[in-house]
């Protein structure tokens, strides 16, 4: 069973398609990329496969799950983590956590709680309310209430935005590992070289249609890098640069 | 700004849709016109144009209260948008000049959402009426000078809350004060607070006194430039990021509700974490209990102030209570953003019901305390259980409307006339139904008791449906839209 696959999705938006009949298939035990200019889909495609918005038309099936159908029941096999940071105001960092976990219905709440809350070094500032946190805290913090139900699909979009190097090292080390016991990750980044270190398959999406699709070592050609490939699939060569 | 206002504005229900709002405040406008006679014979002219003015100021009151929005337009996000306000971090730009911005801007626009086509109204009535075009021209100058002189003052109150919250009682205490003197005991009359008054009642229609209009027309002139100017000077911004420590609420409200089941327990806790720390009961509390007392009051001024005797009752009050209350819901709408929801298993729907449950608690208790107040001040604890009744049903059938038709962006479908529309008769059909069968329940007791049962048991009838209809009406709305 494939952990996702989406078949013919469009999503129309009075007229303008942001999404015109992506096909996307991603295999368990995947880090899958998806990449592409400024406005060109990938938060849309995120905000379908995980259920946020209905598309046009076509289908989307997450772990085994029509999320159309279903999209309670996908939210609750997955872990997302949204492109703009946005915890509640008025709740501190526990308090987020514990939400999470008890709208997840999730046992050993407060062990996981810790285990989160300590792993981001969000310890210390755990009574401080949402409102008040830097973007990084918020950032974090999104990570690790998705992340504490240990689910078996990540939805990250932008993930490493706001971090310091020291927790983008972290992040990625902690999904190389969480890859390796079994997890599937659905990643959209504008940061290229941590995307290219992670990713096994990758797709480059461009005016809302899937420019290029496949396993990363078919299509980086030679000794192309990733942003090579990703300037080849949108027709990069022919960006004006401002005089 | 003007621009921005707009496409936030038509953002809500389509730019369609918001235009026909001012069509739809015209229409009404001219209704009211055309149908002058009929009510100027139960109130007279000068009461109408007090009436005109106290709305306009009110109106322009509110309209600068937005101000005070303005610091938390700076501090954080609002969903996806950001305003023009906070340009000045990054463009050469000052705060006082967006500040001047802002205020030029509110006045354009909300006098061309309201004033204008309802001044329209009155100018396409004039020739079946025979209204005289300078008179309505007169009117429109000194309400148009009433709601700037609204607006002035609550854009100075803002600036004074940012600069001390001290000096911001003070000035509004002030302001309270002078109603109250003119109000509760007659020692001032209005047109010293509202100069614009004193303009309008010294032209045509009345007696004209072209020396005391100009002069009134002086001091308004002279009270908005003032208020102005001193907030001009005194505008400041301050960022604070608290470093504030706060205690786990969460954890220890959920430990309390452990009556409610599953998923409502967790939504409910959060509810009323969102609303103690956001300091919302406050305002949601004034802004409930303050109609009331003006209800109390008016009712009070038709008896006893005009000697009028309509007969106003428990039963009544607890009607008005029900429809009154029903504004608080959308409070609970506006403490925060709700896209974090969209990451977890919610739906829109359970939270709509949620935050239902949550006006019925934080309601219940204020409409009854008022409503028991009322019966016992008026002798009638006899009426009370019919009463309290009246006031859940009502009270209980206006929120499902409102949540029905508005789900959780209540301020933004609002300004949808098709939905204001639909909101309008199903409150107004009850409540007109109510009203009138309350005034029988001293003379005609059975008669006003059995048509009460039947309004009743249809606005609960009614109220089941709404509450079903939430779920497939919805039921795949996002929390991102």
């Amino acid at each position: 069973m494939a952990a996702i696959e989406a078949t013919e999705v469009t999503m129309d938006f009075g007229g303008m398609k942001a999404l015109d009949r992506v096909n996307i298939n991603v295999e368990k035990g995947d880090v899958f990329g998806f990449f592409g200019p400024n406005g060109a889909g990938k938060t849309t495609l995120i905000r379908v496969l995980t259920g946020q918005l209905e598309p046009t038309s076509g289908s989307v099936r997450v772990l085994g799950v029509d999320v159309v159908k279903e999209p309670i029941r996908a939210k609750e096999l997955v872990g997302i983590v949204p492109e703009v940071e946005s915890p509640p105001t008025y709740l501190t960092g526990y308090e987020y956590m514990y939400f999470v976990g008890k709208v997840r219905k999730l046992d050993n709440l407060e062990d996981r709680i810790d285990k989160w809350l300590t792993y981001f070094d969000l310890e210390a500032k755990k009574g401080t309310i949402c409102k008040d946190m830097s973007k990084g805290m918020r950032q974090k913090l999104m990570l690790a209430s998705a992340f504490m139900h240990e689910p078996e699909l990540l939805f990250l979009d932008e993930p490493f935005i706001n971090l310091d190097p020291i927790y983008q090292k972290l992040l990625r080390e902690y999904l190389e590992e969480y890859v390796a016991k079994g997890g599937t990750v659905f990643l959209c980044s504008h940061i290229l070289e941590i995307a290219e270190r992670l990713c096994n398959r990758l797709a480059i999406v461009n005016l809302g249609k899937v420019a290029l699709q496949g396993r990363k070592d078919e299509l980086v050609r030679g000794d192309e890098d990733l942003e090579r490939v990703f300037m080849r699939a949108i027709g990069g060569g022919l960006i004006r640069r401002p005089s | 700004m003007l621009k921005e206002e707009f496409r936030n504005h038509a953002s809500y229900s389509g730019q369609e849709r918001f235009l026909t709002f001012p069509v739809f405040v015209l229409v009404i406008a001219t209704v009211v016109a055309l149908t002058l006679d009929k009510t100027l014979e139960t109130v007279s002219l000068g009461q109408l144009m007090e009436f005109s003015h106290l709305s306009a100021f009110i109106y322009g009151l509110s309209v600068g209260t937005f101000g005070l929005m303005g610091r938390q337009y700076i501090e954080r996000r609002h969903g996806r948008n950001n305003y023009l306000v906070a340009m000045p971090y990054i463009l050469p730009l000052s705060f006082k000049t967006t500040f001047l911005g802002i205020y030029i801007r509110d006045a354009l626009f909300y006098l061309a959402l309201l004033l204008v086509p309802a001044t329209g109204g009155l100018l396409l009535a004039a020739p079946v009426m025979g209204y005289s075009y300078a008179s309505i021209g007169l009117l429109f100058a000194s309400v148009l000078l009433t709601f700037l002189i609204g607006l002035s003052m609550s854009f100075l109150a803002s600036v004074v809350f940012i600069r001390s919250k001290r000096w911001f009682g003070l000035f509004t205490a002030a302001i309270a004060c002078l109603f109250v003197l003119h109000g509760a005991f007659g020692l001032l009359p209005l047109e010293a607070v509202l100069p614009s008054l004193g303009l309008q009642m010294n032209v045509r229609p009345f007696a004209v006194d072209a020396t005391e209009a100009l002069m009134f027309a002086a001091v308004s002139v002279a009270e908005v430039l003032s208020m102005t100017l001193v907030a001009y000077a005194l505008v400041e911004v301050r960022i604070s990021i608290s470093s504030q420590s706060y205690a786990d609420l969460l954890p220890k409200y959920h430990e309390k509700m452990r009556w409610l089941g599953g998923l409502k327990r967790v939504l409910f806790s959060k509810e009323f974490v969102d609303i103690r720390r956001s300091g919302t009961v406050a305002k949601m509390s004034f802004s409930f209990v303050l109609p009331l007392l003006f209800l109390s009051f008016t009712t009070w001024f038709v008896n006893y102030g005009l000697a009028i005797p309509v007969g106003f009752n428990t039963v009544f009050y607890a009607s008005m209570v029900g429809f009154i209350g029903v504004m608080m819901y959308s409070w609970l709408n506006n403490i925060d953003l709700a896209e974090y929801y969209s990451l977890i298993p919610v739906t829109v729907p359970q939270l709509i019901k949620v935050r239902v449950a949550v006006f019925l608690v934080l309601t219940l208790g204020i409409s009854a305390s008022f409503v028991v107040g009322i019966s016992v001040l008026n002798d009638e604890v006899r009426y009370l259980w019919l009463s309290l009744t009246v006031m859940f049903v009502t009270s209980l059938y206006m929120v499902l409307v409102l949540a029905y038709l508005t789900g959780l962006r209540t301020n933004t479908f609002l300004f949808d006339t098709s939905i204001l529309a639909r909101f309008s008769v199903m409150s107004f059909l009850p409540d007109v139904c109510l009203v009138i069968l309350s005034f029988s329940v001293t003379t005609e007791w059975t008669f006003a008791l059995i048509g009460i049962a039947i309004v009743l048991v249809m606005m609960s009838l009614t109220s089941l449906i709404l509450y079903r209809g939430i779920e497939s009406k919805w039921g795949r709305a996002s929390f991102t839209d």
